[in-house]
């Protein structure tokens, strides 16, 4: 089984100091989302999942070993670029969420733009309704 | 039979009268409506002094969803029968009566008329008239029918199709589109020779780039549209 090199070679780990910087900007991340509920400008459906990344974040700075079982898992060395991985495709599934978000209410606002298209018919019809 | 004659256009100031008066005197006793897709031009002032109802929707939102306000109007208003012309004056309504008698006669839910089986001296530049080969060739695959024109604004249905389209209605490939779904969903499409106009003005706007793109697009929207279900599906939710 000597071609398993991932599990013999050794690993690349995160500095302390790269740790505490990613800790200090989880919790400026989280302490922002929380400012701007506060503020009104994020509804809470969407600033959970936020928040959730927050406290991933948080926990990938305080707990290595998790890091190191998802490099382990998906295969590489480095524990940065499993970091990477992970990070990339959490925002690749966010954004497509915002997309699926956006078709929705892009729908849900042509539906109501052929409400009200069809309510004007009604208002202007008693001075112009000479057809038929 | 309760007719409508809808005519969606966006910023056709100049060509809605002419429009108007042309469907006013080839399809007698219908109802026109004109549904002003967000024009800035007026376009709605000048449909009004012509004497015709007007749906304005607010912006500007594509042509599906101005065809699709059409549609809801006519469900909601107990329409019979339905057909369409575009507002720049490309689509003679002489013709539109036709395609509205095939339909009143039952031999189609939906029929279209097509501008490439007659000489009409109608020219498209040589990227678009390519895509709507393409177009042709894949939708008359997918339906296993033959349709030449899958681009035609011109249209008429009956209750049948405008139930279909007012529940689903594709907002950028409106016309190719809602061709497959109407095939898919078992209702009778049939396509007529029409003459058509060269556009009273303005040139198309498209240019070879664009119109490979838009062809690219489209063809992957068929391609998802053959993966749908083939039943009609139900209205959108509102919120999930």
């Amino acid at each position: 089984m000597s071609w398993l090199l991932a599990a013999t070679e050794p690993v690349v780990r995160l500095t302390p100091q790269a740790r505490i910087v990613a800790a200090i900007l989880a919790v400026l991340f989280m302490l922002l989302i929380l400012d701007l509920i506060r503020r009104d400008k994020l509804l809470e459906r969407y600033s959970i999942v936020w928040f959730l990344l927050g406290l991933a974040m948080l926990a990938g700075a305080a707990f290595p070993d998790l890091l190191e079982l998802i490099a382990k898992v998906i295969g590489v060395r480095d524990v940065t670029i499993g970091l990477f991985s992970i990070v990339l495709m959490i925002l690749l599934a966010l954004s497509l969420n915002f997309s699926v978000i956006a078709s929705r209410q892009s729908k849900q606002i042509t539906r109501l733009a052929q409400q009200s298209a069809i309510e004007s018919i009604d208002e202007d019809s008693g001075s112009t309704e000479e057809s038929g | 039979m309760k007719t409508l004659v809808f005519i969606p256009a966006w910023n056709e100031a100049d060509s809605i009268r002419a429009v108007i008066e042309d469907a006013r005197e080839h399809v007698p006793g219908a109802h026109v409506l004109v549904i002003d897709d967000g024009s800035g031009d007026g376009t709605a002032v000048q449909a009004r002094q012509a004497g015709a109802q007007v749906a304005s929707l607010p912006f500007n939102q594509g042509v599906g969803a101005a065809h699709q306000t059409g549609y809801i109007y006519a469900m909601a208003n107990g329409y019979e029968l339905c057909g369409q012309i575009d507002g720049d004056g490309q689509h003679p309504a002489a013709e539109l009566a036709r395609l509205l008698a095939e339909v009143e006669a039952g031999r189609a839910d939906l029929v279209v008329g097509s501008r490439f089986a007659e000489a009409s001296g109608y020219r498209t530049p040589w990227a678009r008239r390519t895509g709507q080969r393409l177009f042709s060739l894949i939708v008359s695959t997918a339906t296993r029918q033959t349709l030449t024109d899958t681009t035609s604004g011109m249209r008429a249905l009956n209750r049948r199709a405008m139930e279909l389209f007012a529940t689903r209605y594709s907002s950028e490939f409106a016309e190719v589109e809602s061709l497959q779904q109407a095939v898919r969903a078992g209702l009778t499409v049939k396509e007529i020779p029409v003459s058509m106009l060269p556009r009273e003005r303005g040139s198309s706007f498209i240019t070879p780039l664009g119109s490979a793109f838009y062809i690219f697009k489209t063809l992957i929207v068929l391609l998802v549209g053959q993966l749908r279900p083939g039943t009609p599906t139900p209205a959108p939710e509102a919120d999930k």
